[in-house]
């Protein structure tokens, strides 16, 4: 038993150390994430704005980070990392840019998502690290630095993207068919009910089979049509009689199926979900 | 009579709740694999795309560095023969020499660049500079993707290998096998950093 306890441990230790992450910086919607405290509230709130006002121009997210330690990681390896964790740029696009200054391992990164590699090459990327950033860096100007990097970050950037129109899209097919689906069945459970509990097979392989091939029309998800074929049918036949209507199982189902259209969200950051496979580059002074 | 429907169908649902949902799966994470490693095969073909180039470039400047050059040119031959396609994925000795051509491209890439350390001209090249930066960010796109692939092999084996997924697999899937992984080598362990 111990034995067998301490091989669990071991495992696991050893899965721990395989794929660790490092722990990251708290982002809280914020452009500007100053760990290492390396501009003051003036500065902060300068860039912060240019930022932002980037983002609105072209959806582009550019984000710029300070840390006090990259915790013994390659900058590039927790770059990326960093970025996906955050989820900086907008998911269709994956248009985010990480600037990451570490002055205690004097590292800086430009971390480019996978939507902006070719307008932000890595040999762009690096002559702006060579000949914007470092030559303030090594100063000790850590703010001029990242100034006059992000100025040139987004010039590069800015003709890419433009932002997402204010129209939505059409309602999506399954949005329309729910309450079809819904009136259906309660169509269906009165016949039943009507019928007498006797004649329930009927109806229930009907509003069984119309249950699963609509949800297939609208999720497309084999397992999830053939579970509620099967739980419609079964609810039909053996739904008891005293059920008044029949209509709370159904309501209870709309429920629970609702709650996949339930993922819109918003906020002043916007979008996030952007992805990064490891473009830009890295320079030290 | 009626009790024993009920029972029926309530064991049924369980049944149904735990096995549909992970009735695709299998495919699922398979062609998750395929993706993941197209990807890494295309940051490959991208890191020998660039090796022309700076072959040339180093020649211009240290054109007696024969051996290493010759070793990189023949390193990506090696290289250019191979694809990461599904099958090399399912056979272990393919998929290890795709891993040793790999390999020897990058210690023969890491020789070069540790060469034109010496020649302080090469390095105040514009041009070298630039192919230096993107083989950089290549070896870096190269690790990520690797990194990504091990991962998706590693949902796909466990999925074939653990309980739910076993027997779907089983049942559904019966030609679905476990895929190959790649070992860190020692190489890997101390990684052929270009250097500034």
């Amino acid at each position: 038993m111990k034995l067998l306890k301490s091989i669990v441990l071991l495992v696991l230790f050893a899965i721990t150390i395989l794929f660790s992450a490092p722990k990251f910086p708290e982002q809280n919607n914020s452009r500007v994430v100053d760990n290492a405290g390396l501009f003051n509230a003036y500065q902060r709130i300068d860039l912060e704005k240019r930022l932002a006002a980037h983002e609105t121009n072209t959806s582009n997210q550019v984000v710029v980070v300070t840390l006090n330690s990259l915790e013994g990681y390659d900058i590039a390896d927790y770059g990326y990392q960093l970025g996906r964790h955050w989820g900086i740029g907008q998911k269709d696009k994956n248009n985010g840019v990480l600037l990451i200054v570490a002055p205690n391992e004097r590292k800086v990164r430009i971390e480019v998502g996978y939507g902006l590699e070719g307008v932000l090459p890595d040999a762009t990327a690096n002559s702006i690290i060579q000949y914007e950033i470092l030559p303030f860096f090594k100063t000790g100007n850590y703010y001029d630095g990242v100034n006059s990097g992000i100025k040139s970050i987004l010039e590069a950037i800015k003709g890419e993207y433009k932002p997402a129109s204010s129209d939505n899209k059409d309602l999506p097919m399954g949005l329309l068919l729910f309450p079809l689906l819904f009136i259906a069945l309660m169509f269906i459970g009165a016949i039943s009910n009507a019928q007498g509990s006797k004649k329930r097979i009927v109806p229930a392989v009907v509003s069984g089979g119309i249950a699963g091939v609509v949800s297939w029309m609208m999720f497309f998800i084999l397992g999830l049509s053939v579970f509620l074929t099967i739980a419609v049918f079964l609810l039909t036949l053996l739904g008891s009689s005293s059920s008044g209507n029949g209509s709370n199982y159904y309501s209870s189902g709309s429920d629970s199926s609702s709650s996949d259209f339930g993922g819109f969200s918003g906020g002043g950051f916007s979008g996030g979900g952007g992805s990064f496979g490891g473009g830009g580059a890295s320079g030290s002074w | 009579m009626k009790i024993a429907g009920i029972i029926g169908g309530i064991l049924l649902l369980i049944i149904a709740l735990v096995i549909l949902p992970r009735i695709n799966n299998v495919p699922k994470l398979d062609e998750n694999v395929n993706m993941y490693a197209s990807q890494l095969d295309n940051q490959y073909k991208r890191r020998s795309d660039l090796i022309p180039n700076l072959v040339a470039t180093v020649k211009g400047y240290a054109s007696h560095e024969k051996d290493v050059l010759t070793q990189v040119t023949e390193a990506r031959a090696k290289v250019g023969q191979m694809t990461l396609t599904p099958e090399v994925l399912n056979n272990p000795e393919a998929f290890k020499a795709y891993q040793n051509a790999q390999d020897g491209l990058s210690s023969a890439l890491s020789r070069l660049m540790m060469v034109t350390e010496n020649y302080p001209e090469l390095k105040a090249n514009e041009n070298f500079l630039n192919l230096q930066a993107q083989l950089e960010g290549t070896e870096n796109r190269i690790a990520v993707a690797r990194k990504d692939y091990i991962e998706a092999v590693k949902e796909y084996n466990l999925e074939l290998r653990t309980v739910p997924g076993k027997w779907v697999a089983a049942l559904l899937y019966p030609e679905a096998k476990t895929k190959q992984n790649f070992t860190a080598t020692a190489a890997e362990s101390a990684t052929p950093k270009v250097s500034f």
